[in-house]
């Protein structure tokens, strides 16, 4: 579920934002801007602020962006994994689309029940001497406790929405948020440690191989000398120390009917 | 297992429960699952490979740019000397191995500490090159404003820049010109030892010509006892670096935290290096005043004497200055007949000789050094006359007059006349001609001046023409000096290791002496023959075993 298709990408963000595209072929896409969206990327704040203070609209800005090594001679700015105007959009998406809270659509004249599933989408970083991560996406059945792995490619099949369709009702939790969120932190925590752990030995040994050499270099006891050597004792275990790290990257309440599983 | 610190997040779900409260805001699932998408795109799956690259397909990499990267990250676990021959590219491993920790996510702080005149060069080089939001430090600015930092450590040492640098936690630390550094008891190492880094890189070009002590001060600042401690080393290997070579062990430790790249293993030997050597003599008349200069015994020391002839060598201009000075200060009236014919000459024929090779050459952009100023102004006026458009360059200039300088060079004029200040730290893979006006007496200097040129990034063969006028001072340099040890030819990074290995600190003070202790040009001769001849039978040891030396 990668980004693989760098247009397609483009052009789902800039519609989700209300933008219009302008041109999409060949690897050259033109928008043109919603005021909303000019302020989020396009870093003019006096441009703005300006223009609201003289009381007029103001005139977003278009943008193009080419995703085809080959048209980069046209206008426009070269879009790719590493490029700044890439990063930005990509850290915009991380900050802002955190949270949700969605409806299965469901066509319908008879009364349906929806059922409510935390999703939970959670980066886990190995960090020794090197770092690795792992994306596990993970929903939890808040009724009946039953737990689902890859949940993110389940729901790409399922139509959703921000409200409820007609003649549909939601069926209230029996596991609270926070304490379903509890369970599948200690499902992580069993897969973690039924995991071995290479690296992290790896690391601890080139911990106490390093602190080891500290020792030996300062001969003297000096305040000044110990003082330093902690300093350096600290650096060399801030570098080594195995430590895996849970982040959530975003997650919510859906609600979906029962015939999902 | 129970060593594995586990670090949970407990925020996020505290701010699902108060947003679904409050009935606060929520994503599509369109743009929910572009940000699921995002992540997968830029998290790192494994702990080896660099995924920078992926990152910076607008970056041609050299192998072994990339192998030090990867090395320096995989095995040297981000703490090494990055020691390639000067124009290898050291910065772009550099900007490699940052890059690639800021996307792995260890490193958002940084402090980049590089001599004055590149911090603007470092600043272009990773924003553009490396998209890397790196500022170079200004007066008002607070070292805790922007993450990554740029600054000379001239400036950083000072109060009350210092000990703002030392309150910060800095999980990457990188020095150019790291040689610097090779002295414990100076107060830049001291600094330099006392920042609070995780990752460090230490650039140099010149490791090896250090003592052994020097280079155990340099891995003391990466890895503290890596080479034992301070007394230890002192009593095992003394000062003596020829123990590097026989001490196999020591090696294999140096090894561990270095890389070194030799030109003569790299992509880069796909360039050549054309030189010539260019014998002129002079015109009656400068020979004259020459002959003149040579005989006259007081009223300057010896030592000067030497200096004036090289200068009446170079330019009219440089000569005149430097004896009008003296007739000013010490009102010699011996001196007053060579200067009103040096007031007389002509022309000087190596300038005539510029024109013609210049026109030989063509439209190409041509780069010249000279070791004097005066001689600067008068190639700049000279050039003029004959409508070849030229811009000098001096190490003197600020950083932005220098950029600005490089960028006149690369799109208007056809010539850079350049003095020896300007040899370190400007890029110009962009010119491939290189005249040396005059040659300096150290041989690293002139590696310096070529390495501007011949470089990562050149992709043309580079011509280096140098100038000698006959039966002069010069000449005996270039026979005798250059050309007998051939080192146009040769790299001259091992010259480092030999003039250390003999016991030689500064070549150059060492040529002066030979000079002014001599004579007669005869006896000089002579004496630098047989400097020559010892330097060159060390170069015929064996030089393999030294690219062993920080080399897998």
């Amino acid at each position: 579920m990668a980004i693989t298709n760098l247009d397609e990408f483009l052009q789902s963000y800039f519609t989700a934002h209300g933008c219009k595209l302008l041109q999409n072929k060949e690897g050259v896409i033109t928008v043109q801007l919603t005021e909303e969206m000019d302020r989020v990327l396009m870093n003019r704040p006096f441009y703005w602020h300006y223009i609201k203070k003289i009381g007029q609209n103001g005139e977003p800005m278009q943008l193009s962006l080419i995703s085809n090594p080959e048209k980069r001679e046209e206008k426009g700015e070269w879009i790719h994994f590493g490029s700044p105007r890439l990063q930005q959009i990509i850290n915009q998406l991380k900050q802002k689309e955190k949270y949700t809270k969605l409806f299965q659509i469901v066509n319908t004249n008879l009364n349906t029940p929806l059922y409510p599933w935390l999703v939970i989408n959670i980066k886990i970083s190995y960090k020794g001497k090197q770092k690795k991560d792992e994306l596990i996406s993970i929903g939890l059945h808040l009724v009946n406790g039953a737990m689902k792995l890859e949940m993110m490619n389940l729901l790409e099949n399922i139509p959703l929405q921000p409200a409820i369709s007609d003649y549909c009702y939601t069926i209230s939790p029996i596991i609270k948020i926070k304490s379903g969120f509890k369970r599948i932190e200690n499902v992580l925590d069993n897969y973690i440690q039924n995991q071995t752990h290479p690296w992290a030995e790896e690391s601890s040994q080139a911990l106490d191989e390093e602190i080891q050499m500290l020792k030996h270099f300062y001969t003297g006891d000096t305040d000044t000398q110990m003082e330093q050597m902690e300093k350096e004792i600290n650096e060399i275990t801030e570098r080594y120390q195995p430590s895996i790290i849970y982040e959530v990257i975003n997650g919510g309440l859906f609600y979906l009917t029962q015939d999902i599983l | 297992m129970k060593s594995i610190q586990l670090k949970k997040d407990s925020v996020f779900i505290e701010q699902l429960v108060t947003a679904i409260d409050n009935d606060g805001q929520f994503s599509s699932w369109d743009l929910f699952s572009m940000a699921y998408q995002a992540e997968l795109t830029t998290m790192t799956p494994a702990f080896n490979g660099l995924r920078s690259l992926e990152y910076l397909p607008h970056i041609e990499f050299l192998d072994h740019q990339v192998k030090c990267a990867e090395q320096v990250i995989e095995t040297m676990n981000g703490r090494a000397i990055l020691a390639d021959e000067v124009g290898l590219g050291k910065t772009i491993e550099a900007g490699l191995i940052l890059k690639e920790y800021m996307i792995r996510g260890l490193v958002k702080k940084a402090l980049i500490l590089v001599p004055a005149s590149l911090v603007n060069q470092w600043a272009n080089e990773l924003n553009e090159k490396f998209y890397i939001p790196a500022v170079a430090h200004r007066k008002n600015y607070s070292w805790e404003q922007a993450d990554i930092i740029i600054s000379s450590i001239d400036t950083a040492k000072r109060d009350p820049h210092r000990e703002n640098i030392l309150d910060q936690e800095y999980d990457f630390l990188l020095i150019d010109e790291a040689h610097k550094l090779k002295n414990h008891k100076t107060k830049n190492y001291e600094f330099v030892r006392s920042i609070t880094k995780k990752y460090c890189l230490l650039l140099t070009a010149t490791p090896v010509q250090n003592r052994l002590i020097e280079i155990f001060n340099l891995v003391s600042i990466l890895k503290p006892g890596h080479l034992g401690n301070y007394d230890s080393f002192l009593e095992q290997y003394g000062k003596d670096r020829k123990k590097i070579k026989q001490d196999q062990y020591l090696k294999q430790l140096i090894q561990k935290v270095m890389v070194r790249n030799t030109r003569q293993e790299t992509v880069l030997n796909n360039t050549k290096r054309r030189i010539e050597s260019i014998y002129i003599d002079f015109k009656p008349e400068e020979k004259e005043v020459y002959k003149q200069l040579e005989n006259i015994t007081r009223p300057f020391a010896a030592f000067s004497k030497i200096t004036y002839l090289r200068e009446l060598c170079s330019s009219r201009e440089a000569c005149y200055l430097s004896l009008k000075k003296i007739v000013n200060e010490k009102n010699e009236a011996i001196i007053e007949p060579v200067l009103n014919k040096i007031e007389q000459l002509p022309q000087h024929v190596k300038a005539d000789k510029v024109i013609d090779l210049i026109k030989k050459i063509g439209d190409e952009k041509v780069i010249i050094f000279t070791e004097y100023r005066a001689t600067q102004l008068y190639l700049q006026w000279y050039l003029q006359q004959h409508g070849i458009s030229s811009v000098p360059f001096r190490g003197g200039f600020k950083r932005g007059k220098k950029d600005w300088i490089k960028r006149l060079f690369k799109d208007h004029a056809q010539v850079l006349i350049a003095t020896e200040a300007g040899g370190e730290g400007i890029n110009l893979q962009f010119c491939n001609y290189m005249i040396n006006y005059d040659l300096p007496w150290n041989p690293m200097r002139l590696e310096q001046r070529i390495g501007r040129i011949h470089r990562y990034g050149q992709d043309k063969d580079v011509h280096i023409y140098n100038f000698a006028i006959r039966d002069t001072v010069e000449e005996h340099i270039m026979t005798l000096l250059y050309e007998k040890i051939n080192l146009f030819e040769q790299v001259i990074g091992q010259l480092d290791d030999i003039l250390a290995e003999l016991n030689i600190r500064d070549i150059e003070s060492e040529i002066q002496t030979i000079f002014n202790e001599s004579t007669s040009s005869g006896e000089a001769k002579i004496k630098l023959d047989n400097l020559s001849s010892i330097i060159k039978s060390t170069y015929n040891q064996p030089v393999s075993e030294e690219k062993h030396y920080g080399h897998y």
